[in-house]
C-alpha cells in the first residue's frame, strides 16, 4: 500500500452538541504512480480525506498509510510527510499573500532552510513544470494574472518542494474551459511522465474521467464504491442514485445503447466517441 | 430592462496601464429574457454584470434599469432590487444565523411590516423548496441548498431581473442541477429575466440568447444554436460547445449527415439513430 486508510473515521468538535461525524470507517489504497479521483457529492466527505492523507487532520479513529507505514503525528515526521505530499486546496490563489510570484513559489523551499540559489532554481523548475515562463512571470503580482495562471502558480508553489504525491482539490474550480483542459493536461504529464501520484476531488468528470486509473466515490461519509475507474463508471444507475453524473460524451454513448445502437458505453472523450460511431459506418458499409 | 451603451470601464489605479476590463458594450436585457454570458477568464464578464447593477459605475457610456441611470447614487437601491446578484460562492453572500432570517435579509432593510415579510420569506421558501430548511443555520446546508436560499433573498425582493456570476462553479452535479432548474422556472413562470454568467456550455445552451465577450468586447450574440455551433470563434477563445456540438463536428468530418445547429445530447443521439435507421 503506498497511501491508503484504514478504517478512518472522523469526528468533527467531538464530545460538544455539534459533533459531527465527516468520515465513517474508510479503507482504501493506491499504488505508487496511479491518477486517482474522489468523487460524491458536496458534504461526502472528500476534503476531510484528503486533509488526512498528509497529516493536516487527525483520525478520531483508524489509520493513515504512506508507504506501507502509519503515519505519525511527531514534528519532523510530519514534515517530512507533507515535502512528500503536496495539498492543493479548493480555490488556492484566495491565500496568496506575496507580493511577487516569485516569493509565493518560494515562500516552502525557504521555510525548509533552503539557500536562496537553491530557492531560485527550485523556484524556476516548479513554474517550469506547470507551463509558465519563470523570467516573464516571477517579478510579477500574483493579483495581475488571469485566473488559469493564478491556480498555475498555486501549483508550482506546491511543486517547489519536489513532491511525490500531489493532493488536488477541485482544482478546476472557475477556471472557463481552456484553463480546465491546460490544468487536466498538465496533470496528466505529470502523472505518466515525471511519476507522480496524483489525486484528485473533483465535481468535472467531463475531462477527469479519461485520466483516471481509480475512483473512489464518497457518500455521507462513507466509501461506497472504490476500484478500477472502468468499473466505477460501469454503474451508472448507481452513480445517478448518489447525485453523479457521468461525462456528457458517456451520457451521448449511453443514450445511443439505450436505443439498441451497438456501441459501447465506457467511452469518456470526444475522440473515443468518435472512433465508436464511426463504427457503425464501417459495419454498415460492410 | 437594462440598457447599456457605449459602455466602457477602467481599473484604475493597476500598476501596469492595462487594455481597459471593457469597451464598446451595446446590451439589452429584455423582460423575461434568459440571457447567458459566456467568455474566457478575464475576458469582462464579472465586470459587465456588476456595472449592470450599480456594483460598479461606468468609466464611459451609460447603463439604465428600467430607465434609471446607474450613476444616480440616490436610486442605486431602487437598482439593486430591481436586478438582484447570485455570486460565485454562496458562503460569501449568506449572513444571518438562519436560512428564514438570511431571505429576510433585504426586505428588512426596506422597513416593510414584519407581517408582509413573513409572508414573502413563505412564499418564495415554499416556490423554492426550502420550506423544511428554515430553521437551519445556513452553514449547514449543502453548495446547491445556499445557493437556493440566496436566490431566495433576491426572489424576496420581487426583482425584475437575476444576475448571476458562475452560480454552480462550486457545487456538485446535483447542487448545479437544482439551482439550473431553479432558475429556469423562475424565468419561464415569474418572467424573470436571467444573466447568467457561466464557463459550462451546457448551461448555456438553455439560454435565449448567448453573448460572447473577448478582452472587453461584445464579439458575438445570438440564439444558443448559433452562437455555440460557431467552433471556430469558440476555439479560437478557448471556449468550447456542448458536447453534442463539439462531437457532431467530429462525426460531420467524418462524412455522417448531421443537423447543422443541433445543441443537446438527446438531438444528437436521435439523430444518429435516424441515419441508422435509413441505412
Amino acid at each position: 500500500m503506498f497511501i491508503g486508510t484504514e478504517k478512518l473515521t472522523h469526528t468533527y468538535m467531538p464530545g460538544t452538541p455539534f459533533a459531527a461525524e465527516a468520515l465513517k470507517e474508510v479503507s482504501f489504497s493506491i499504488s505508487q504512480g496511479e491518477f486517482s479521483l474522489v468523487i460524491g457529492p458536496s458534504g461526502s466527505g472528500k476534503s476531510t480525506l484528503i486533509q488526512h492523507l498528509n497529516g493536516l487532520l487527525r483520525p478520531t479513529s483508524g489509520r493513515v498509510f504512506f508507504e506501507g507505514k502509519v503515519i505519525g503525528f511527531d514534528k519532523g515526521e510530519l514534515l517530512r510527510l507533507r515535502r512528500r505530499i503536496g495539498l492543493v486546496f479548493q480555490m488556492p490563489e484566495e491565500q496568496f499573500f506575496s507580493e511577487t510570484v516569485y516569493d509565493e513559489v518560494a515562500f516552502a523551499p525557504r521555510n525548509l532552510g533552503l539557500d536562496e540559489s537553491n530557492v531560485r532554481a527550485g523556484v524556476k523548475d516548479a513554474l517550469e513544470k506547470v507551463g509558465l515562463n519563470a523570467e516573464h512571470i516571477q517579478s510579477r503580482h500574483p493579483f495581475q494574472l488571469s485566473a488559469g495562471q493564478k491556480r498555475l502558480v498555486a501549483l508550482a508553489a506546491v511543486l517547489s518542494l519536489q513532491p511525490e504525491v500531489l493532493i488536488l482539490d477541485e482544482p478546476t474550480a472557475g477556471l472557463d474551459p481552456a484553463g480546465r483542459r491546460n490544468l487536466f493536461n498538465l496533470l496528466d504529464k505529470l502523472n505518466s511522465t515525471a511519476g507522480l501520484t496524483v489525486l484528485i476531488c473533483t465535481h468535472h468528470l467531463d475531462e477527469a474521467a479519461a485520466l483516471a486509473d481509480n475512483v473512489l466515490v464518497l457518500h455521507d461519509g462513507k466509501l461506497v464504491l472504490a476500484g478500477p475507474a472502468e468499473e466505477i463508471f460501469a454503474r451508472r444507475d448507481q452513480l445517478c442514485d448518489l447525485g453523479l453524473t457521468l461525462p456528457a460524451v458517456t451520457e451521448i454513448m449511453h443514450g445511443l445503447a439505450e436505443k439498441e445502437l451497438p456501441v459501447r458505453t465506457n467511452i469518456y472523450t470526444l475522440d473515443g466517441a468518435r472512433k465508436e460511431i464511426n463504427k457503425l459506418k464501417g459495419r454498415r458499409e460492410k | 430592462m437594462i440598457e447599456a451603451r457605449a459602455l466602457a470601464y477602467d481599473y484604475s489605479g493597476e500598476e501596469e496601464p492595462s487594455s481597459p476590463a471593457l469597451s464598446g458594450i451595446n446590451l439589452d436585457v429584455h423582460r423575461g429574457e434568459y440571457l447567458a454570458l459566456i467568455g474566457p477568464n478575464g475576458s469582462g464578464k464579472t465586470t459587465l454584470l456588476k456595472l449592470l447593477n450599480a456594483l460598479l459605475t461606468p468609466s464611459n457610456g451609460e447603463v439604465r434599469v428600467e430607465g434609471i441611470s446607474t450613476v444616480d447614487e440616490e436610486r442605486t437601491p431602487q437598482i439593486h432590487r430591481i436586478c438582484g446578484m447570485i455570486f460565485q460562492n454562496p458562503d460569501n453572500q449568506l449572513v444571518a444565523t438562519t436560512v428564514e432570517e438570511d431571505i429576510a435579509f433585504g426586505l428588512e432593510n426596506l422597513a416593510l411590516p414584519s407581517a408582509e415579510i413573513r409572508q414573502r420569506v413563505a412564499d418564495v421558501a415554499r416556490l423554492l423548496g426550502l420550506d423544511h430548511l428554515l430553521q437551519k443555520p445556513p452553514h449547514l446546508l449543502s453548495g446547491g441548498e445556499k445557493q437556493r436560499v440566496a436566490i431566495a433573498g433576491v426572489l424576496a425582493m420581487q426583482p425584475g431581473c437575476i444576475l448571476m456570476d458562475e452560480p454552480t462553479a462550486m457545487l456538485d452535479p446535483a447542487g448545479r442541477h437544482d439551482v439550473i432548474e431553479t432558475v429556469r422556472m423562475l424565468n419561464r413562470n415569474q418572467d424573470i429575466a436571467v444573466v447568467h454568467v457561466t464557463h459550462f456550455p451546457e448551461e448555456a445552451a438553455y439560454a435565449d440568447r448567448v453573448i460572447v465577450l473577448d478582452q472587453g468586447r461584445l464579439v458575438r450574440q445570438g440564439p444558443p444554436a448559433e452562437v455555440l455551433n460557431d467552433l471556430q470563434l469558440l476555439h479560437s477563445l478557448g471556449l468550447q460547445g456542448t458536447a453534442a456540438i463539439e462531437l457532431a463536428a467530429l462525426l460531420r468530418e467524418d462524412g455522417f449527415i448531421l443537423p447543422p445547429q443541433l445543441l443537446h445530447c438527446r438531438e444528437l443521439v436521435n439523430s444518429l439513430c435516424s441515419l441508422e435507421r435509413k441505412s
